[in-house]
């Protein structure tokens, strides 16, 4: 047991995995800040207090357990296996925050060993990973990869001991609420169903023929900017739904449609209504959507 | 006598089997215990679907995969008749991007691998300064993201251009932060201006230096690392930018390179099951990475220090550190040259039109990588990545070492160590 | 007896304009016959619409719902897209045999006095309750791979282009035999021309 004036250990492991979110978790602006609150069992980069081989003992204990890759039971690290190493380090943790859509979900390296593989909580989008019986511990942070500051306020939340609502797929509900299209620099050409005719342009809205999933994705991308700088949608990249629990999905580039139809609505909008209002909006022709924004005059 | 080490915090693990014979080092073998599969994964997706996938090869360099994927399926493009062209707006700024990301890179490693590696090899009491390195390191990938929306994990290169279409304020955005980084850079890293720092033309240069380089050089000084850690002296550059020239080295003659002539063979690895291929070229192992690609540049400072101590491990950090001023100079030039009137994309024909076979190689940080793909009716057939790690750090026999094998034969265990990873490891690529 | 309300006599002018534009031709037809049908003052009729364009544009409206409705119908049924088209088809033909001035309407005067519905009624404005049920319906029928995919309008010309053909032969008195004959045929063509391959 630790006293309240215990800074809580913090272990960060790793499934399958790329460091993707390793290596985003430092481009945190308040890293410094952030790491005093803890003590740093172990991670992939920075200086802690353990290495991976005096870890691998499983004779330590941790209060917050950090896993980024996918679950692959089979898979070893220094000789120990994920299974042995995820059953120690979870069953002492009060908290495991999954991190990546791959240790959320089973994401993109779920096809390195499909049979066995998984987030550590959810399968896709069933609840059948390892910490099945302790899934009150578990706290998903979707995306490929995290944002630092999704992580960041999931450890200040727990380092001030306040309540994280969660949503059915354990994500907290502040991050996740968010479509990926909140906030997108696109969203007036979205309303009038103006589409950007290539890649490569600021203007038009990426959902009808670039494959954009802003519309269906819970993200806060557009809302907390990656790098502080910018977000996918802003440089004319489609959301790939990367947060997703059916991410990587497939044609990434193009919008599936049916008779030019689009297969997927805005979340939470019946197709009927999407046509109706999209089939009018288009009617209208706006001249200062239609063409270069830098180009159009005020006063005519 | 075989000792076995295992090697962490070097994007994933590796160990190490050492033959140890009068307390040095016979011989040691190399394994990477991580398999991820990325080239079946690929297979059977859509061509376009391979830049969102091959970034996720790797967290720190996986920019340079992205462009490895672009140029692949614009030479699938080229070999079907169908050529991509590209303003030379969407050319600056993909290199722009893609040095950043090697700054970027380099930062890190010398902040979170070297320096620390150097403490430990001396035994000295100075205080390790991580997140200088996560700091330099999360300045350049702001002045990615103005280009690329975000690193890690963008996905803005596709053939015909780029996503994005920046205007004077981006561009304005990014030379501030690069300004900040290049402040930072001499302030913290060298202790002289870049532009004094880059007029350097010897290793006594270095001398006068009370910085975190001068620390590196004069510790590497300390521990005789400028005789220590010696491979071919044999380098390879592939890939093709303004900061880099494909050549095959021996010494310091420079000889025509050819990317076909790069093969993947099986590791030799006794002890345990090792993931990682090795790559040739022809049939001889070569050295890449900074060193490489300054002894092809000829570059004045690197040349004198390679006069001196060869392919030592001292060049091999030296190179390094050096390369990072170079590029920081080129990210800059390259800013100066984007005119935002161009086109950022010039549209291909479909896909779903097209197939063939394309080879993408570009400088990665650690050397070249390679991109081969096959593509029918716009779906991957095949796809085949080698990366750097795998012609630095292979495993083979004692007889036909690889670059790493043989720097480290004949010095003690913890040198070994060291010079382990003075070519800057990076297991999860070697093991995609 | 209960008082018409202004919704019922609303429709009761909807319904003998229509009759008066297919019997007479939109330009012929004054408000005052309007009026005179309905059994109302002309002044009275101003009141409900302020001219003879907007009345053209409700009827539009009017018979764009009447008609997004009907498909409606048909596509929340638990049936196949080829009985779907069958069903489509049979309503069509039995609205142009029952209300044949729903029709003509939609044929004769807002297809060929484009001018009348410049404003107000442009692209799918006017028709678009119709419109969306002919996405909703395409897209169930590719969605559950009954129909291969392919642009929308290609479809769309495709099945009311023949349609209205074949209601407009019926209107000019050339076919040999009554629109329900046509039927089974009809929807057979239409789906062998658009079923998945």
């Amino acid at each position: 047991m630790h006293s309240n004036l215990a800074k809580p250990r913090l272990l960060w492991l790793q499934g399958v995995t790329c460091n993707g979110n390793t290596h985003s978790f430092l481009n945190l602006h308040s890293l410094e800040q952030l790491l005093s609150k803890f003590e740093l069992l172990y991670h992939p980069s920075l200086p802690a207090l353990f290495s991976l081989e005096d870890l691998s003992k499983c004779h330590q204990k941790c209060d917050i357990l950090i896993f980024e890759g996918t679950y692959d039971p089979m898979m070893q690290r220094d000789g120990i296996s994920l299974e042995k190493w995820l059953q120690h380090y979870s069953s002492c943790a009060r908290y495991v925050i999954a991190v990546g859509t791959c240790a959320s979900f089973g994401g993109i390296f779920k096809a390195s060993a499909p049979e066995r593989s998984s987030g550590v909580l959810f399968d896709a989008d069933k609840k059948s990973g390892p910490l099945v019986t302790i899934e009150q511990k578990v706290i998903n942070l979707s995306g490929c990869p995290i944002h630092p500051e999704w992580l960041e306020y999931v450890l200040m939340m727990i380092s001030a001991q306040k309540e994280i609502l969660l949503d059915e797929l354990h994500r907290p509900r502040e991050l996740y609420s968010n479509l990926a299209h909140h906030g997108c620099t696109r969203n007036e050409y979205f309303e009038w169903k103006v589409d950007a005719e290539n890649f490569g342009e600021k203007e038009g809205c990426l959902y009808y023929t670039q494959g954009c999933r802003a519309p269906m994705t819970h993200a806060s991308c557009n809302k907390i900017l990656w790098n502080d700088v910018s977000s996918k949608t802003r440089v004319g990249t489609p959301c790939f739904g990367c947060t997703e629990s059916d991410f990587p999905r497939r044609d990434l580039f193009s919008t599936k449609t049916n008779m030019s139809i689009p297969v997927d609505v805005p979340l939470g909008v019946s197709k009927r209504s999407y046509l109706t209002l999209a089939g009018i909006a288009k009617t209208f022709h706006i001249k200062r959507l239609e063409g270069k924004l830098i180009d159009y005059k005020t006063v005519r | 006598m075989t000792t076995k080490q295992f090697v962490e915090q070097i994007e994933g693990e590796a160990s190490i089997y050492f033959d140890i014979k009068d307390d040095k080092v016979e011989f040691a073998t190399i394994t990477f215990p991580h398999f991820r599969g990325m080239e079946s994964i690929l297979k059977g997706k859509s061509a376009l679907d391979a830049l969102v996938i091959t970034p996720r090869v790797c967290g720190i360099c996986g920019h340079a995969h992205l462009m490895a994927t672009v140029r692949a399926l614009e030479d699938v493009y080229k070999n079907s008749s169908n050529p991509v062209s590209l303003s030379t707006k969407a050319e600056v700024i993909r290199e722009f991007t893609l040095v950043i990301e090697m700054i970027q890179n380099h930062f890190k490693w010398i902040y979170l691998s070297i320096i620390p590696e150097l403490i430990k090899l001396t035994q000295t009491t100075r205080i390790q300064t991580p997140l200088k390195g996560a700091y330099a390191s999360s300045l350049a990938s702001k002045a990615i993201a103005v280009f690329a929306g975000q690193w890690p994990h963008s996905s803005y290169m596709l053939p015909g251009g780029i996503t994005s279409d920046p205007t004077n304020i981006d561009i304005l955005k990014a030379t501030s932060y690069l300004d900040e980084l290049i402040l930072f850079f001499e302030k913290e890293t060298l202790g002289v201006t870049l532009e004094q720092f880059l007029s350097f033309e010897s290793c006594k240069d270095f001398a006068s230096l009370q910085s975190d380089v001068g620390f590196i050089e004069s510790t590497l000084i300390d521990v005789r690392m400028n005789t220590k850690g010696f491979a071919y002296d044999r380098f390879l550059v592939i890939g093709k930018h303004n900061f880099s020239k494909p050549s095959k080295m021996k010494h310091t003659r420079s000889f025509h390179v050819e990317s076909a002539l790069v093969k993947s063979v099986k590791p030799y690895a006794p002890q345990e099951k090792s993931f990682a291929l090795n790559a040739v070229y022809k049939d001889d192992y070569y050295e890449t990475g900074p060193l490489a690609r300054s002894m092809s540049n000829a570059v004045p400072v690197i040349k004198n220090i390679h006069r001196r101590f060869k392919d030592s491990a001292y060049s091999r950090v030296m190179a390094r550190v050096f390369e990072l001023a170079s590029l920081m100079q080129e990210a800059k030039l390259l800013l100066e040259k984007i005119d935002i009137t161009q086109p950022s994309y010039n549209k291909p024909v479909d896909f779903s039109k097209i197939s063939g076979s394309g080879v993408g190689v570009v400088e990665a940080p650690r050397g070249p990588l390679l991109h081969r793909v096959e593509v029918q009716n716009g779906v991957i057939t095949s796809y085949e990545i080698i990366t750097p790690t795998q012609f630095n750090i292979g495993s083979s026999t004692q007889e036909n070492p690889t670059p790493a094998q043989k720097a480290m034969i004949g010095v003690s265990e913890a040198e070994a160590m060291f010079i382990f990873k003075t070519f800057d490891v990076c297991s999860v690529c070697t093991t995609h | 007896m209960a008082r018409i309300t202004k919704e019922e006599r609303k429709n009761g002018i909807i319904s003998a304009a229509l009759k008066l534009f297919s019997e007479k031709g939109f330009y012929i037809t004054t408000i005052p016959d309007i009026a005179e049908k309905v059994g109302m003052s002309v002044g009275n009729f101003y009141n409900y619409f302020t001219s003879k364009d907007i009345l053209a544009k409700e009827l539009l409206i009017y018979i764009s719902t009447y008609l997004g409705e009907n498909i409606r119908d048909i596509n929340e049924r638990d049936i196949s897209t080829q009985e779907k088209i069958y069903e489509i088809v049979s309503m069509y033909f039995n609205m142009a045999e029952e209300k044949p001035e729903m029709i003509e309407y939609f044929l004769r005067v807002y297809l060929s006095n484009r001018e009348v519905f410049s404003e107000g009624c442009e692209g799918m404005l006017c028709v678009s309750p119709f419109v969306t049920e002919m996405m909703m319906f395409f897209d169930d029928g590719v969605a559950s791979s009954e129909l291969h995919d392919q642009d929308f309008f290609s479809a769309f010309g495709l099945f009311m282009g023949y349609l209205g053909g074949m209601v407009f032969l019926f209107g000019e008195k050339i076919l040999p035999q009554p629109l329900e004959w046509y039927k089974e045929s009809i929807s057979q063509n239409i789906y062998n021309a658009l079923k998945s391959r």
